[in-house]
């Protein structure tokens, strides 16, 4: 073992085990004037016995890694199906969107770029099309323009496939979508719905707390008009929808609280069959269970249930329903998904690909990992060596997905 | 790739993003690497000290921190997110793997006692200030930093007051917004006896 890691084992070891002795916090002279400041938002909500959790996020190798320092060989699909990296050096890779000429956009949420993907002659090109802009997690492509949600404002950029090198200038459609400027679930995910508006989260700006009426919902605005509605409700954040081919209703994924154990809440597939619907944050969590402060006098009846439960703190992100034809015909609509990743958790789960099938009326009839591979030891910190973003399904049936944690795009194919 | 004045920057790091691939392959076959770190960190001991260990107040020390933490802050200067007269400069040719290899050579690096001297004042009002300020949180119980994190035991004074001046002012270059949420509760005395009180911890 390195010293590094020696010294990281001890430090976890001491943060496991160490507790300030409540004396030495008394006897301390010169108490602070100043209100103890907020924690940060993925601490709050803890209980004090939590409050030496080791527990925390992980954030993204923002250099990435290159596809010849990863061991590729672990990755697990079914018979048939092969795994193979198809872009890297796409600092944290995350949203994609397919352009209507064959254009991958790969956007981040804590840089300031937009990514195209190209081939030109037989080879794929990376390129940097947006500069500048303000975690701009949420890419959606539709009829020749690409639209962009950045923290605060969404907008569109259109005909960007045909000067590619030279893009035009954004029209802001929406702007003032994130008036507090916190750093709690900033970040947006985009996609153009069947209306003809562009559908997009707002989360909850702490792990657990009273939203305002513009927070912990999905909302629409009509890129024609700006007009903003709220669309759903009790959504404690989504970053991953799609719309049902058959019947064209939203189904999306949704994360969670953290701090109420390693087992609870699950995170969430949901379905909205109508706008006003409300899915229960922060009173009922998983579609069963109250939640011990803001679910006292309620009740879990009140709310729309989940569809399923994806397991707790798996952080479910992107989700596409199947359409291609190249995978066998059993995998026709299913719901594609992908699983970032537990971080609030002491044992980790997730960092896979998940499918769901399900019947006509909705009913879930499969759902099992798909591609696995990512976690080598549920113990360990940091537990995995790549973390799932999005999904996209490409022209020809094959089905990329980005991993923001190498900033690497993969390509999944189907072969008889 | 065609060129466009008023697009200069646009079409360099578009260039730059495009020949990534290819510096990854040539420069990074076997993997982010020290020995290779080692060399293209020569430069970097007129400033940081040998191995990484700054004995200049205003210039932090780089020895043992978490490689993903070093390799952040150096995109993050290339980026443009994080500006100084120095780091800009030299960080605007570095390739991914280049930063990859000084994260993996600093982090093997050991890092020195404090030269710094606490003043008893401070040492005996700063672990419950870490604790209420929620330093301890993401820093670790002994501040000694992880993954994106980095160590502030032993860290330079005068460098630790400057970041978190910057934090608190909101022009530090913050990945994820935490530094610059927990700054703001910081009174100017806190930050200074925040800062005496990491700087003389032995890292």
């Amino acid at each position: 073992m390195s010293p590094v890691s020696i010294r990281r084992l001890a430090s976890a070891l001491a943060c496991a085990g160490l507790i300030l002795p409540a004396a030495a916090l008394a006897q301390t002279p010169a108490a602070p004037a100043a209100a103890p400041a907020a924690p940060p938002p993925w601490k709050q909500g803890m209980t004090p016995e939590q409050g030496t959790s080791a527990l925390h996020p992980f954030a993204p190798q923002m250099t990435g890694r290159p596809a010849s320092e990863l061991p590729l060989d672990k990755l697990k699909v079914p018979a048939g199906f092969k795994v193979e990296v198809w872009a890297d050096g796409i600092p944290e890779a995350r949203s994609l969107a397919l352009g209507d000429k064959g254009t991958v956009f790969v956007s981040n949420r804590l840089a300031k770029n937009v990514y195209a993907v190209v081939e030109k002659n037989g080879k794929r090109e990376v390129k940097v099309v947006l500069k500048g802009l303000n975690a701009p997690n949420g890419i959606a492509f539709s009829k020749g323009t690409l639209y962009v949600a950045e923290r605060g404002r969404i907008s569109s950029y259109a005909g960007i496939e045909d000067s590619l090198d030279n893009p035009p200038e954004g029209k802001v459609i929406i702007d003032g979508l994130d008036p507090t400027n916190q750093p709690g679930h900033f970040w947006k995910f985009l996609a153009m719905g069947p209306d003809g508006k562009l559908y997009f989260n707002i989360g909850s700006p702490q792990n657990i707390t009273m939203p305002t009426y513009m927070q912990a919902a999905i909302m629409r605005v009509d890129p024609k008009t700006g007009t903003l509605e709220n669309y759903a409700q009790g959504v404690r954040n989504t970053v991953g929808f799609d719309w049902n081919p058959k019947t064209h209703q939203l189904w999306f994924t949704e994360h969670g609280r953290d701090w109420l154990g390693d087992d609870m809440p699950s995170d969430e597939l949901n379905v909205a069959t109508k706008q006003g619907q409300n899915f229960g944050f922060p009173y009922c969590h998983q579609g069963d269970t109250l939640d011990p402060e803001y679910g006292k006098f309620r009740s879990c009846k009140e709310f729309t249930p989940p569809v399923l439960k994806l397991g707790a703190h798996i952080a479910p992100l992107g989700m596409r329903f199947y359409t291609g034809k190249m995978f066998p015909a059993e995998y026709r609509n299913n719901i594609f998904l992908a699983r970032h990743g537990s971080w609030n958790r002491n044992t980790k789960q997730g960092y896979d690909i998940y499918r769901v099938a399900f019947d006509d009326k909705g009913k879930v009839t499969k759902a099992e990992p798909f591609l696995s591979g990512f976690l080598i030891d549920e113990k360990a910190d940091p537990p995995m060596w790549g973390r799932p973003v999005d999904v996209l399904v490409m022209k020809d049936g094959s089905m990329l997905f980005s991993d923001d944690y190498n900033g690497i795009v993969y390509r999944i194919s189907y072969k008889k | 790739m065609k060129a466009h004045p008023a697009r200069g920057r646009a079409a360099v790091a578009a260039a730059f993003a495009a020949a990534l691939p290819l510096l990854f392959f040539v420069a990074c076959a076997s993997g982010a690497d020290a020995e290779a770190g080692r060399k293209k960190a020569e430069l970097c001991a007129a400033c940081h000290g040998p191995g990484g260990n700054s004995v200049n107040p205003l210039v932090p020390s780089l020895a043992g921190q978490p490689a993903q933490f070093i390799s952040i802050q150096l995109y993050q200067f290339r980026e443009g997110n994080r500006k100084d007269p120095q780091m800009t400069p030299l960080t605007a040719n570095m390739s991914n793997a280049d930063m990859n290899d000084l994260a993996a050579y600093f982090t093997t690096q050991k890092a020195a006692p404090p030269s710094h001297k606490t003043d008893p004042a401070s040492a005996a009002a700063a672990p419950a200030l870490a604790q209420q300020n929620n330093c301890v949180q993401c820093h670790g119980p002994k501040l000694l930093g992880q993954q994106h994190i980095p160590r502030i035991a032993g860290q330079q004074y005068d460098y630790v007051k400057t970041q978190l001046r910057g934090f608190k002012a909101s022009t530090r270059s913050d990945l994820d917004g935490n530094m610059t949420s927990a700054a703001q509760a910081l009174s100017d005395k806190d930050i200074e006896v925040l800062a005496d009180y990491v700087a003389g911890l032995t890292p």
